[in-house]
């Protein structure tokens, strides 16, 4: 749809918007500090030590998140766009987020009185998603191999019953409400280094071998027949690309949560800006993904509420998710409408 | 001329689940020919083609390519060979033109997809042939259904394959697009030296374009050769159950075939 000079142009612009708000995440906070500042603590200048500390120290972790799993999300969604044949299709489809949510409401539950267990909930949440994901690839494959609606309609159900079996555990454990409640609605408050370097090798691998796959990913856009007689081997293709979304997704709620609606946005933004060629949707769903993200996160971070729960230990910013739908939504919806004849 | 036919199918048998739809198939391809393959619904055609490419796997018998056989071949050589355009294609909305023929060079590129020199070239020279260089950068779903169809064809020439098999290339397309893709077919047997198979219904358009016509029923070859020797009032009667008028069309030449009626038993 787009020429390939507009199209590079178009990377340049949406990278460029990328770094301007992750200077300005950094700079944004209890305390202020100006963009010229910012770079200085960056690049090492002449800077104070308090502003090199919380540059580096309290911001950075959840700033490099927010272009993390922004990143991770748009990209995964894009690539489950193009497996299930949707474009209703979001990462949470790949069952990862009620998989690894189920099991952190489960591992509160069972370790109620242990200190600290929060610590250990960004691998357990992790290891429910991987777990999620498989279960849905495990229980949509049947003879004949993955049928994109087949995948839909199960997912579908998967996610129903791993969600109702979190409500039910949950009501029977208030202390599991309190602390999973930030997990349910995606946030990156209170974000440390330790996460970031937890969602690193995911987001690396991850997001390479996702721009790798491409290529796969076209030949999965035409029928089943085309794309076999290209010479694509059609269902091997389709659990790789699953499971490359399915990783990228867990990667990324197991920092944050599951944060909604950027993996639904990012790809269709991107479709409708350059079309449907899978080589520009997945770059640009993954860049659009980072730039909502850290837009929405410097909006949510601004304001932090304490829900009216009991047993809530802290402070919560406003879901990133919500942010997005409520901002996001309006693009998306414009975006879509003149694209579409 | 190659005196190794690119496509040979010996006592081949293939089918879906326990339905058995090709039982013992014997069918050879020359060289640089049209071969139509006609037939009743469900006789089989289309299970012909898809065996030829590996689509659908012979349960019994050889597909030979070149003479070797088809098992020794990964997916990806096959479409070096072999292109397929089947009955009803689908692409992802807003896919151009050039997007959708770039594909075609799937089997010839390396992991990161560079098209390199000679994909570029495949790709523009598609384009070309089928008259589609202007229609390049517009989205497919803007084009007519004649103009997709081209644009299908072109995808099939950019994988750079001897051979193409079409499976019914004129299905709800008008006449005039009927006629247009047809010729289109003709002139790459023609100019461009290509192998054509294609599964017909309309046998007006197998009597006027294919060098050689076979009629598949119930799973095996019932007639075959040049049209005019197979196309007979008593091969419509018996295989496709109409009466018909068979008859030179005064004016071109062109061989008439003209169903009358159902069979009078």
């Amino acid at each position: 749809m787009t020429s390939a000079r507009s199209f590079v142009a178009l990377v340049l612009v949406a990278g460029m918007a990328a770094v301007a708000l992750f200077i300005l995440h950094l700079g944004l906070g209890t305390v202020w500090i100006p963009p010229d500042r910012v770079l200085a603590a960056l690049l090492g200048g002449l800077t104070d030590s308090t502003d090199r500390t919380i540059v580096w120290d309290l911001r950075m972790p959840r700033a490099i998140l927010g272009l993390l799993v922004g990143c991770m999300l748009g990209l995964s969604g894009a690539l489950l766009q193009v497996v299930m044949r949707n474009r209703l299709a979001e990462p949470g489809l790949t069952g990862v987020s009620t998989g690894g949510i189920l099991l952190a409401v489960l591992f509160l539950a069972g370790t109620w009185g242990l200190p600290q267990p929060g610590r250990l909930l960004p691998f357990v949440v992790l290891l429910g998603a991987l777990a999620g994901g498989i279960l849905v690839l495990f229980v949509s494959s049947a003879r004949g191999g993955i049928d994109p609606l087949r995948l839909i309609l199960t997912a579908v159900i998967v996610n129903a019953i791993l969600g109702s079996l979190t409500a039910i555990v949950m009501l029977r454990s208030n202390y599991a409400l309190g602390n999973i409640l930030s997990w349910l609605i995606g946030s990156l408050h209170g974000r440390v280094w330790d996460d970031v370097w937890l969602a690193l090798p995911w987001a690396a691998v991850g997001v390479a071998a996702g721009l790798l796959a491409a290529r796969a990913a076209n030949l999965l856009q035409l029928d089943d027949e085309s794309g076999r007689a290209l010479g694509l081997p059609l269902q091997p293709a389709r659990v790789a690309l699953f499971g490359l979304a399915a990783v990228l997704a867990a990667g990324a709620v197991s920092v944050s949560g599951a944060i909604a609606f950027v993996g639904l946005m990012a790809p269709n933004a991107a479709r409708a800006i350059v079309g449907a060629d899978a080589r520009r949707v997945l770059p640009l769903a993954a860049l659009i993904g980072c730039v909502l993200l850290l837009a929405a996160d410097l909006v949510a971070q601004s304001f932090s509420i304490r829900p009216p729960i009991p047993s809530s230990a802290y402070r919560v910013g406003l879901p990133v998710g919500a942010v997005l739908a409520v901002f996001g939504a309006p693009l998306l919806i414009f975006l879509i409408r003149r694209s579409t004849r | 001329m190659n005196d190794v036919e690119p496509i040979r199918l010996a006592q081949v048998s293939a089918g879906y689940g326990k339905r058995v739809v090709l039982d013992g198939l014997d069918l050879g391809i020359q060289q640089g020919t049209i071969t139509a393959i006609v037939g009743p619904n469900g006789s089989g055609k289309s299970t012909v083609i898809r065996a030829m490419a590996r689509l659908l796997p012979a349960r019994n018998g050889v597909v030979l390519l070149d003479g070797q056989d088809i098992r020794s071949f990964g997916s990806r050589d096959i479409a070096r060979l072999v292109s397929v355009l089947p009955q009803s294609p689908s692409s992802p909305p807003g896919l151009t033109v050039r997007e959708l023929v770039e594909l075609g060079r799937f089997p010839h590129t390396g992991l990161f997809g560079r098209l390199g020199a000679e994909g570029t070239l495949a790709v523009e020279s598609a384009l070309t042939l089928t008259s589609l260089t202007d229609f390049a950068e517009r989205p497919l779903d803007e084009l007519s259904g004649g103009e997709r169809q081209r644009a299908w064809i072109a995808l099939a020439l950019a994988q750079g394959a001897g051979t193409l098999l079409l499976d019914e290339p004129t299905t709800f397309l008008d006449v005039r697009h009927q006629f247009e893709v047809l010729d289109l077919v003709a002139s790459l047997c023609a100019k461009g030296g290509m192998t054509v198979v294609m599964v017909l219904h309309d046998l007006l358009h197998a009597a006027n374009y294919a060098d050689r016509v076979v009629v598949v029923d119930d799973g095996g070859i019932v007639a075959d050769g040049a049209p005019s020797a197979v196309l007979t009032v008593e091969l419509m009667r018996t295989v496709f159950g109409v009466a018909a008028q068979i008859f030179a069309e005064p004016e071109s030449g062109r061989m008439i075939c003209l169903p009358v009626g159902p069979r009078k038993s």
